[in-house]
């Protein structure tokens, strides 16, 4: 059985999924969750027991299913790997497994199209059960769909949220000379060197493991680079010594930019960051509770952790979309998102940047970028090739 | 060398440790416990420096209360002695000294079992199933508490709140990197047990996962346990 479980956001795919899941094998069907913690079990410390914990000797040879080198990464700590090599390991682990059954939520978006190819042809073929819900499928030969229909809930309005934005002089960024390597890892970065130009929309792309997310860390300052420097308009710009105060950024898993509990506490917090430098506009904080409401989230009361997943990352976008600062990083801002609210985001990007911003963005979502008139980055061999 | 007798070499020279009244018992200790270290044939530098970042707080303070301030040891406190700050110096040094032991004694285990995996190292305890998931389990704990240093720290530094580097900024928000720390783990925690957990039944895949026969005790286990039972009665002997 194979089954594709269809509809737009918010009509109850994944409860579907779930249920199925725990009619069809209680308390014994594999899950892939669209995040780290639902993907992976939680319980290793490296890559080499995630394995462990999974392979069974009873797992059917023509499971294999082995997209990266495994055995290199096996004493990698599981929370250090890409979303995408995280979404591979633990299709990896379910193919050494002795599961006859599998529940896939939106994790395969992670994926770089030939690691994506590869996960849908082996779960074409794997003799087990599998239910998938996916934004960018409609059909898979030999599948059958079910569709799901239910109420929208936190109502999305980008074209409003994007009426107020206003025209900004973004500053260019030189990267000269940059080299990055985690500790006792490989090279990310060396002696890579890139001009980004205001105004402009930048895809970053290259497998999943490449360092598209390094780069963002490095230019926001939460990483900071072996060597080389980072200019804006030919001045001395380093963000992890003196703090972000250029860019936006809309992190892959949303959760890893909330700095409050609440909505509220989150606005207020930021602003007072934000403050402390002077040449940056600020929105009131009014003007920020509208965009929140656009974006779904009526409530500055709201906690954020409560919200689902696809409301989290829509709200991740409130600050790119408020204009305040003038560049933009959108990391794969479409997983989990249907496609009228993928098309409403395009159409915001290329505002974002007739305006003046800058807009960096990291998708495996070929059909959102090509809605998107960019300049590809392509990461390979260290560098960054344009 | 096996992981019980490797344990069972620590926890000895622990207690010696925790035996030891003098420098000169703790010397003997640290001794053996250096050599212990050399075996594992690895650089045992960065361990060495780890037990001293552990203990430097602990011996500026003692030097400053009980060298500086006091200028006597307890004993001679208790005892209605005069004292000097060389006796002060003496009892700090000795204090600092059994807790770099305890420090260096956890960090020489760690060198020795370098290559190896927690769960393969788990694994070949000898222990009750339930008390080898439970130290998985507490593994897993310390690791997701790292992940959530991680997330806190990238979305208080993108949002501007904090730096990277030491800064004011930082001296100002740093506590918010606590509650963002607090409430990330309880996400994460929330996120595994509602959805990915419950569904796989993944706790009970550690059954078969630990489940496997204690390998037999080495040459190696024999020669340091006796090692360690000699330095303990050497210490003893001192007191």
């Amino acid at each position: 059985m194979r089954e594709l479980i269809g509809g737009p956001n918010f009509s109850g795919r994944s409860a579907a999924l779930l249920q199925r899941l725990s009619a069809l094998a209680p308390g014994n069907a594999f899950f892939v969750g669209p995040y780290a913690e639902a993907a992976l079990s939680g319980l290793s410390s490296t890559v080499a027991d995630e394995i462990a914990i999974y392979r069974s000797d009873a797992a059917a040879a023509a499971r294999a299913f082995a997209p990266l080198d495994f055995a290199a990464l096996a004493a990698r700590k599981p929370p250090t790997l890409s979303g995408g090599e995280q979404v591979l390991l633990a299709l990896h682990c379910f193919a050494l497994s002795d599961f006859t059954i599998i529940g896939i939520d939106t994790a395969l978006e992670q994926l770089d199209p030939a690691n994506r190819a590869a996960a849908l042809d082996f779960l074409s073929r794997v003799p087990s059960a599998t239910l998938l819900v996916d934004n960018r499928l409609d059909h898979i030969d030999g599948w059958s769909v079910r569709a799901c229909e239910g109420a929208p809930a936190f109502r999305l309005d980008l074209a409003a949220a994007a009426s107020r934005l206003a025209p900004v002089r973004a500053p260019t960024i030189a990267l000269e000379g940059l080299w990055f390597r985690y500790p006792s890892g490989r090279d990310i970065f060396r002696n890579a060197r890139i001009v980004l130009q205001p105004g402009t929309t930048y895809r970053l792309t290259g497998p999943n493991g490449a360092g598209k997310t390094t780069l963002f860390k490095l230019l926001a300052g939460v990483l900071a680079p072996k060597a080389g420097s980072i200019t804006l308009d030919g001045g001395a710009y380093a963000p992890w010594r003196d703090g972000n105060r250029i860019f936006a950024f809309a992190t892959q898993n949303p959760d890893h930019q909330w700095c409050g509990a609440t909505l509220g506490e989150d606005l207020s917090r930021r602003r007072r960051a934000l403050a402390r430098h002077k040449q940056i506009a600020l929105p009131d904080m009014a003007t920020l509770v509208d965009l929140a409401a656009q974006l779904g989230v009526t409530s500055i009361d709201q906690h954020l952790y409560e919200l689902p997943l696809v409301a989290r990352k829509r709200l991740s976008w409130l600050w790119p979309l408020s204009g305040a600062l003038p560049w933009i990083m959108f990391d794969e801002p479409t997983i989990g998102q249907d496609r009228a609210a993928c098309a409403a985001l395009a159409a915001t990007v290329t505002r974002l940047a007739a305006l003046g911003h800058g807009v960096l963005f990291i998708t495996h979502d070929d059909d959102f970028a090509a809605t998107i008139a960019h300049t590809r980055l392509q990461l390979a061999d260290a560098a960054i090739k344009a | 060398m096996t992981p019980n007798g490797a344990i069972g070499f620590g926890l000895i020279l622990i207690a010696a440790a925790g035996t030891a009244r003098g420098l000169t018992g703790l010397g003997v200790i640290l001794a053996l416990l250096i050599a212990f270290a050399l075996a594992s044939r690895r650089n045992i530098a960065a361990a060495l420096l780890w037990s001293l970042g552990i203990v430097a707080p602990l011996a500026a303070f003692m030097a400053l209360v009980w060298i500086g301030f006091v200028g006597r040891a307890p004993h001679e406190i208790a005892a209605g002695v005069e004292g000097s700050r060389a006796a002060a110096a003496t009892y700090a040094a000795t204090v600092c000294l059994r807790l770099f032991i305890i420090a260096f004694a956890v960090q020489a285990l760690f060198l020795r079992f370098a290559g190896w995996t927690p769960l393969r190292f788990v694994r070949a305890l000898t222990a009750p199933p339930l008390v080898k998931k439970l130290l998985v389990l507490t593994l897993s704990l310390i690791e997701t508490i790292l992940q959530a240093i991680d997330r806190a720290r990238t979305a208080l530094v993108a949002g501007g709140l904090i730096t990277r580097r030491f800064s004011q900024v930082n001296l100002r928000n740093g506590w918010l990197l606590v509650q963002t720390v607090w409430l990330t783990v309880i996400a994460i925690a929330i996120g595994r047990t509602r959805d990915k957990w419950p569904i796989e039944g993944t706790l009970s895949r550690l059954d078969h996962a630990l489940a496997a026969a204690a390998p037999r005790p080495a040459i190696a286990d024999f020669a340091w346990g006796a090692a360690a039972v000699l330095c303990l009665g050497i210490v003893w002997g001192l007191r």
